[in-house]
């Protein structure tokens, strides 16, 4: 068992050194990705200092809050997609095309083959925000950091769980790039807004279709209140997430239908 | 004792096919009422192979060729039938398969396109749980079977075809592979690179006993690498035979190429002899030999003119292939 993880860990490590290789052939546009990101990042926090200055605080939220909001939900999506890109619409265009041939005749895990396949270079920039983003809160000690960074863990693996699943829905629908994306990006603007913000059947919402709220406000109350209870739920809903991911994935693959594109793996 | 290396028995598979009628109005309709139909790819095949043998699996496009490969790799679930490679259940066993087979697929490239062919072989290397030092090896013995080494450091986008598909095929072959599927591997390559590709398969084949089981639409690549050849149509296995017999049973036309020392005043007629081409000095002419024997018609030829050359041949493989198809 021990060598079976050592050789999928030696296999991903090469994996994602390749496609880091490959991202940084073109100089240029690694780093205008990295720098445009943080720069898109910092535009959008704009708006919310300047709301902040007028208004003060909004249904619990002041200025710090949207800090650390702002701080794990840019570093869990930087982290979760910087070396699991090829999910989401990606995915979905992967699976409508045909196109995990490549991925199938390999005798790797599949479903780490192909997420890992990809790097989006940008969320570098995501997580240098987010790192940032943090230093602004003013919480430092060691609770609230070890808190920050778990949560920030969590929340790349929820919003990759979820973007499996939503990748996996091609192998159902056809075509579902469009909606995949969608969804995946109704996930991370909402994730960006105090969650005290939404009630009733919205709320409910971000609990369950579209699990924004774990990947922003809960993280943020786990390090606010420094909350076990919520932390547990936090770890129970990326199991949750990730086993419905497996289950979709896998179910959809022997619907899987191959097709006679022409590849070119970059 | 014989050593089974591919076991296909009845294996088919049907696809399910959207069908909507023409325009606008057909798409609004599909909308809310979707017809399918089922369409069979692939219908009750059924052969073998032995370790070392080197089939020819042909068929024209949309026969089943692909479709066929992919169950047998285990990237598709077939609708019927069984399939074993190396004692393995493809689609079942796909991982434990995957470290014994290689694969090419012409129109498919596994190299990273950005990155030089080395950094893919690395990462081959991982894939396949290599040991370095016997990677190292068996990379530097490829590298010198298929003349690459001058190509290990340029990314793939810089190489041409020929090159990319030298380099595609190395890497297919790093981890050692038991049988290797070529899915058109010479496709769109220059007669050059295409010979270069058939010495190195036909090497592999000869050093390390490597079955090969190819596709492709060039004769060629049949003829100067197959001892046998399955043919595929709509699905259904048509021909399953050596290249040799293919050749003999299919082989009954013969074209016949004569120049003359002087020049033709009339008309050359023979009966069941069909004159391709006739010009002052020459004459091309092709017939039946179970119609009209090779010696009479010869001996006719000569009759007429004295003669400076004269060549007997047999249609292309090409030719033969394509018959078969039509039928």
């Amino acid at each position: 068992m021990m060598k079976r993880i050592q050789a999928e860990l030696s296999f991903l490590r090469a994996l994602i050194g390749v496609n880091l290789a490959s991202a940084m052939e073109y100089r240029a546009s690694f780093i205008s990705q990295i720098v445009g990101m943080f720069i898109n990042n910092g535009i959008y926090f704009v708006f919310w200092i300047i709301f902040f200055n007028q208004f003060g605080t909004v249904r619990g939220y002041n200025m710090d809050e949207i800090f650390l909001l702002f701080a794990i939900v840019t570093l869990g999506y930087g982290l979760g997609f910087m070396f699991a890109g090829n999910t989401r619409q990606y995915m979905a265009y992967l699976v409508a095309q045909g196109r995990l041939d490549y991925y199938l005749v390999f005798p790797r895990n599949l479903l780490l083959h192909v997420i890992f396949s990809k790097m989006i270079v940008s969320t570098v920039g995501d997580v240098a925000f987010g790192l940032i983003a943090y230093s602004f809160t003013g919480r430092f000690t060691l609770v609230e950091m070890g808190l920050f960074l778990l949560t920030a863990v969590f929340a790349a693996i929820i919003f990759v769980g979820y973007s499996v699943i939503t990748g996996s829905l091609a192998f159902y629908m056809g075509n579902a790039q469009y909606a995949s994306q969608q969804v995946t990006n109704a996930m991370l603007t909402f994730s960006l807004y105090p969650n005290s913000l939404f009630s009733g059947a919205s709320r409910m919402m971000l609990y369950t279709v579209i699990p924004a709220a774990f990947v922003g406000a809960v993280p943020v109350d786990i390090v606010r209140y420094h909350d076990g209870r919520l932390l547990l739920l936090l770890a129970g809903t990326a199991v949750l997430i990730w086993l419905l991911a497996l289950a979709l994935f896998y179910y959809g693959l022997r619907r899987y239908e191959s097709g006679s594109a022409i590849n070119v793996n970059v | 004792m014989s050593d089974v290396v591919v076991n296909v028995n009845g294996l088919a598979k049907t696809f399910q096919v959207k069908q909507k009628a023409a325009g606008l109005r057909g798409s609004v309709r599909s909308l809310w009422r979707q017809n399918t139909r089922e369409v069979t790819a692939v219908s009750d095949i059924s052969f073998a192979l032995q370790k070392g043998e080197m089939l020819a699996f042909i068929g024209p496009n949309g026969a089943g060729k692909s479709t066929t490969i992919k169950m047998l790799t285990g990237i598709l679930y077939p609708s019927a039938g069984q399939a074993s490679v190396l004692g393995f259940t493809p689609w079942k066993d796909r991982r434990k398969l995957g470290y014994h087979i290689g694969s090419v697929f012409g129109q498919k490239p596994q190299l990273w396109y950005h990155l030089p062919p080395e950094d893919t072989f690395r990462l081959f290397a991982r894939i396949y749980e290599l040991d370095m030092a016997e990677f190292q090896k068996r990379r530097d013995f490829l590298v010198e079977s298929f003349q690459i080494a001058d190509l290990l450091q340029t990314p793939v986008r810089k190489l041409s075809l020929g090159q990319r598909m030298k380099c595609e095929i190395a890497a297919s072959l790093l981890h050692r592979p038991r049988i290797i599927f070529l899915d058109e591997p010479t496709i769109g390559l220059d007669v050059v690179a295409k010979q270069q590709i058939r010495e190195a398969i036909r090497y592999l084949n000869e050093q390390e006993q490597t079955t090969i089981f190819l596709t492709s639409h060039d004769a060629g690549d049949i003829e100067s690498l197959c001892k046998r050849v399955v043919i595929i149509n709509h699905g259904r296995l048509i021909y399953d035979n050596s290249t040799s017999a293919l050749k003999r049973q299919y082989l009954r036309r013969k074209i016949i190429d004569v120049r003359f020392a002087e020049p033709l005043t009339e008309p050359f007629a023979l009966p069941c002899v069909e004159t391709l081409k006739q010009g002052t000095h020459g004459l091309k002419l092709e017939f039946d030999g179970r119609d009209v024997p090779v010696e009479t018609v010869v001996q006719q030829v000569m009759a007429t003119k004295p003669t400076q050359d004269i060549t007997i041949a047999d249609p292309p493989l090409e030719e033969i292939i394509r018959e078969i198809y039509k039928k």
